[in-house]
């Protein structure tokens, strides 16, 4: 390894600066690659790492961003996606671009067929995609459809076809996020070979064991930016984490003294939702939650982190009866039973949801800001089927009011706001519900931060006038700062839960690492909850 | 990008009518006069006595553009939340073909549609006959509802199958035969739906009456703005004019025609569907998005159903038009008037994506559409031309509304 540290980087990115907006993804941020390099980027969900692999991949071309990408010393221009793969760097990402319904040859020869008298050469490309997939170790049949591999299998289909176009620099996004053990195991030795033939490879993991296990350098990235290069062998899961977290927590959250008042209010009165060891499957049958218990009451937040994938938002999709099928436990609202409702239901009886993506599961976008925001509760203003309008715009400017909407319009198209806003609405439209438990999903994600502390002194105050609120988020500081309760999911099951007092990034960070299949032995014992 | 920031400016300043609408209106209306014009000028140039704005070619107009208008008026309310209907066309075939053999002959119509053997009975009374076919219209569609919203079928194939069934059923119903809307060239309700023509003694006091109050309506709720005032003003004198000019055509020929009148009536009541009640709120958010309609808590699988339903009642007033304005029930009754349809939804400015339409601009569509045939019969223009420069105006429409008109996502 000594002697690849004197080697030129084989990938090198100098300075990035990328903006979405008013928020900024990546900031002067530089990061290398050597030669026969086995590199891993760590950094908590919204760190940068997507946006650095979209950047030196071609994804965001060429001028969409400020700072240069090198490849072997020379400055690249890449306008698109193809342009980089040239270059020799391929991206593996996290949902395989492979056709499920073409064989294992066709995909990996896809958009570069062999062709034979203007005719595509079958015989060649099952040929020669067998020596690829035989100097990767895997044992597939190369004429069978993709489809009927499991995943990785097909992961390794991607990783030949990579191979086939010559890939130098090869990224990997959570290439173990939905492998099985042995899987992995599989991976990790193929990816070693690729390491010994001079192949750099850039993997992306939240597992740091298998980070520790593989890499010969880490880098960090925070908001952005590139923390530190480590030296795997020099470093260990605690400091790694410390990097990651390490940030003083901002004094946008409401004082926590007044939710205190409120919940200690809502103490003497039994819960207003109560979730007893729910368990429930996505429509492939596969166990997504599993024997999930909690309760929230009046005026109290309930956080829930976790990891991307390890199922939070399927549990507020699944509450509000728009996700999955219950296999067992119990949903009582206020001490009424809650079974496989419908979103229409849950209204009715005062539960709300704020979807995590407002543009695809949120808003109207062509429609008016009116419309969508009294689109949950129109039939309360409607007669007989006729909307009485009047009352409907001023019950809508009263709500736009309250979300601080700006400007408080309801004629503009809901598509023209800005993140905030538009958050603001989708808000607001639940709100006009009077809902009794309010489940937020990401409700500050792509949103500045002034309107972050409006959002967050909107849900203080909902809390305070006796709601109960579940707020699922991926910010470790939301979770600290906004939460009375903690709870941490793991692959569909608690992972740990904590009181604000013992919450601390590091103890939640770990949480949501540890007990993860494939993960660190659980040091998150000695934090659970008494 | 600049014009992108027009548009957003258009859609954004208080313009008196809906900003978003504005370009296209324009335009449509721009287009209109046009077609007008030339086919008003090519009459007048070849020195016909009927040419395209005799008051008898108008008056024929009005009734050719019912039965057309009232289906695209229809077709809307299953366009807006991203569906189609291919088998209006064979639907329309279908229930004027009930109703005239249910006039003519019921026991003829057990026969060949159930095959029952009846002996004989009495023909029904014509509005009896039309009832039986809205019903009839109604429960197929919701059948075809059910298909697209519960079982998730897509609304394309579903009608495709309805495009084929129905028109056998038509077909089989009447027995591949001609069947009078009327027995004996007598007249009956079924046949003064394109006959009838109001007098305008009447047609005068009434629309005038109905033009005051809405008036003194408008005027009691007020507009605030010097500047909304002047515009309220405006309005009412060139609506109050074109009113005018309307009943003075009518009254040049045999009065107003009762199939204008409906078409009207179905017009009014699209647009308070669409843009006054909760369903049509429903239908633009389902079109729109579905997903945060779902969220929302609209039943949209039961809302889908509802706006199937709608269509069918619908498509049953067109089909008893469109079979008593041309006299009787034969098998070429409806062919092609589902794309008729859809065609007129999208000039009129539709998504076939969904979540976009209103009954104003489908009302226009459908009259440019029913213009350009007229002129195009008048002229003498060959009916194979006619089907190309149909086709031609469709694209053309199409290509002008998403290069200028409309913002991507």
């Amino acid at each position: 390894m000594t002697e690849t540290q004197v080697l030129a980087p084989r990938l090198a990115a100098r300075d990035l600066d990328k903006r979405f907006g008013a928020t900024r993804a990546l900031c002067a941020l530089s990061f290398d690659v050597r030669p026969g390099e086995l590199h891993a980027l760590c950094g908590e969900n919204g760190a940068g790492k997507s946006t650095l692999i979209k950047v030196v991949s071609g994804i965001y071309p060429h001028g969409s961003f400020a700072g240069e990408v090198l490849v072997d010393g020379v400055a690249q221009r890449f306008r698109s996606v193809r342009e980089a793969e040239r270059a020799g760097i391929v991206v593996i990402h996290q949902e395989l671009a492979l056709v499920p319904a073409l064989s294992a040859a066709q995909n990996i020869f896809l958009a570069h067929e062999p062709t034979r008298f203007g005719l595509i050469d079958g015989a060649r490309m099952v040929r020669e995609s067998r020596a690829l997939l035989d100097k990767l170790g895997a044992s597939i049949d190369a004429t069978r459809p993709v489809g009927e591999l499991g995943v990785g299998q097909a992961q390794l289909v991607e990783i030949a076809r990579a191979l086939h176009k010559r890939a130098r620099v090869l990224i990997l996004d959570e290439p173990t996020a939905a492998l099985s053990e042995r899987e992995a195991t599989a991976l990790f030795a193929v990816l070693r070979e690729l390491r010994r033939a001079g192949v750099s490879l850039v993997y992306v993991s939240h597992r740091l064991r298998e980070v520790f296990e593989l890499a010969d350098r880490i880098t960090v990235l925070r908001d952005g930016c590139s923390v530190i290069s480590l030296q795997a062998r020099d470093t260990n899961e605690g400091e790694l984490v410390r990097h990651m977290v390490g940030r003083a927590i901002e004094s946008v959250f409401p004082a926590p003294e007044r939710s205190a008042q409120a919940r200690a209010m809502g103490q003497r009165e039994p819960p207003l939702l109560s979730v007893r060891e729910l368990s429930a499957a996505d429509t492939a049958g596969a166990v997504t939650l599993s024997a999930l218990s909690f309760e929230v009451r009046a005026g109290e937040v309930l956080g829930i982190g976790g990891l991307v994938g390890a199922g939070r938002s399927e549990l507020l999709l699944h509450l509000f009866g728009a996700w999955g099928k219950r296999l067992s436990g119990t949903v009582e609202l206020g001490g009424a039973q809650l079974d496989q409702p419908t979103p229409a239901q849950c209204i009715a009886r005062g539960l709300v949801l704020v979807s995590e993506d407002r543009k695809e599961q949120g808003l109207v976008l062509e429609q008016t800001v009116g419309f969508n925001l009294s689109l949950a509760h129109l039939h309360t203003f409607a007669r007989a089927g006729l909307v009485d309008e009047a009352r409907e715009r001023a019950a809508s400017t009263r709500q736009a009011e309250q979300v601080q909407l700006k400007p408080p319009r309801l004629d503009l198209p809901v598509g023209a706001l800005s993140g905030g806003n538009q958050q603001k609405v989708v808000l607001g439209r639940a709100l006009l519900t009077r809902p009794r438990v309010l489940l937020l999903d990401e409700p500050t994600r792509g949103v500045d931060v002034a309107a972050k502390a409006e959002i967050y002194a909107l849900i203080a105050e909902q809390c305070r006038a006796g709601m109960a609120v579940v707020l699922v988020t991926s910010e470790l500081l939301e979770l600290i700062g906004l939460c009375d309760r903690i709870v941490m999911l793991v692959d569909g099951r608690i992972g740990g839960s904590f009181t604000r007092a013992e919450a601390t990034e590091e103890r939640l960070l770990a949480a949501a690492l540890a007990g993860r299949r494939g993960g660190a032995p659980s040091r998150s014992e000695e934090q659970r909850a008494p | 990008m600049k014009r992108d920031v027009d548009v957003l400016e258009a859609r954004t300043s208080g313009a008196p009518f809906d900003p978003r609408m504005a370009p296209r209106s324009l335009f449509m209306l721009g287009a209109l006069l046009a077609v007008g014009v030339f086919f008003a000028s090519y009459g007048s140039l070849s020195g016909r006595e009927l040419g395209f704005l005799s008051a008898r070619n108008l008056s024929l107009l009005s009734t050719e553009l019912a039965s057309s208008g009232v289906l695209a008026l229809g077709m809307l309310l299953v366009i807006v939340p991203g569906h189609v209907d291919l088998a209006a066309g064979s639907a329309v075939g279908l229930t004027g073909g009930i109703a005239a053999m249910l006039v003519i002959d019921p026991a003829g119509l057990a026969r060949n549609l159930l095959g029952l053997p009846m002996a004989h009975a009495d023909g029904l009374s014509a509005g009896v006959a039309m009832l039986v076919a809205l019903l009839a219209s109604m429960a197929i569609y919701a059948l075809m509802g059910m298909c697209v919203a519960y079982q998730r079928m897509p609304a394309f194939m579903v009608t495709l199958g309805g495009l084929l069934a129905l028109k056998g059923l038509h077909w089989k119903a009447i027995a591949n035969a001609t069947v009078p809307v009327a027995p004996g060239g007598a007249s009956n309700a079924l046949a003064a739906l394109t006959t009838a023509y109001i007098p305008m003694a009447a047609a005068w006091l009434v629309s005038g009456a109905v033009f005051v109050l809405l008036l003194v309506a408008s005027f009691v709720r007020g507009e605030r703005t010097q500047r909304a005032r002047e515009l309220w003003l405006l309005k009412w004198v060139v609506s109050g004019q074109l009113l005018a000019i309307v009943l003075i055509v009518c009254g040049r020929y045999r009065g107003v025609p009762v199939a204008a009148l409906l078409l009207l009536v179905v017009a009014l009541v699209v647009y308070v569907l669409t843009e006054k009640t909760t369903l049509g709120r429903y239908l633009y958010a389902i079109g729109g998005n579905e997903q945060a309609a779902r969220l929302s808590g609209i039943r949209v699988e039961r809302t889908t159903v509802v706006a199937f339903v709608w269509m069918g009642a619908i498509t049953a007033l067109s089909g008893l038009l469109q079979t008593s304005y041309a006299g009787s029930s034969t098998t070429t009754i409806g062919q092609l008037m589902e794309l008729d349809a859809v065609a007129a939804c999208v000039i009129g400015g539709a998504s076939l994506k969904g979540g976009r339409g209103s009954a104003f601009g489908v009302l226009f569509g459908a009259l440019i559409m029913a213009v350009l045939l007229n002129g195009m019969t008048l002229m003498a223009v060959s009916p194979e031309h006619k089907l190309i420069a149909r086709g031609l105006i469709l694209a053309f429409a199409v290509w002008i509304d998403l290069r200028f008109a409309r913002r991507g996502r």
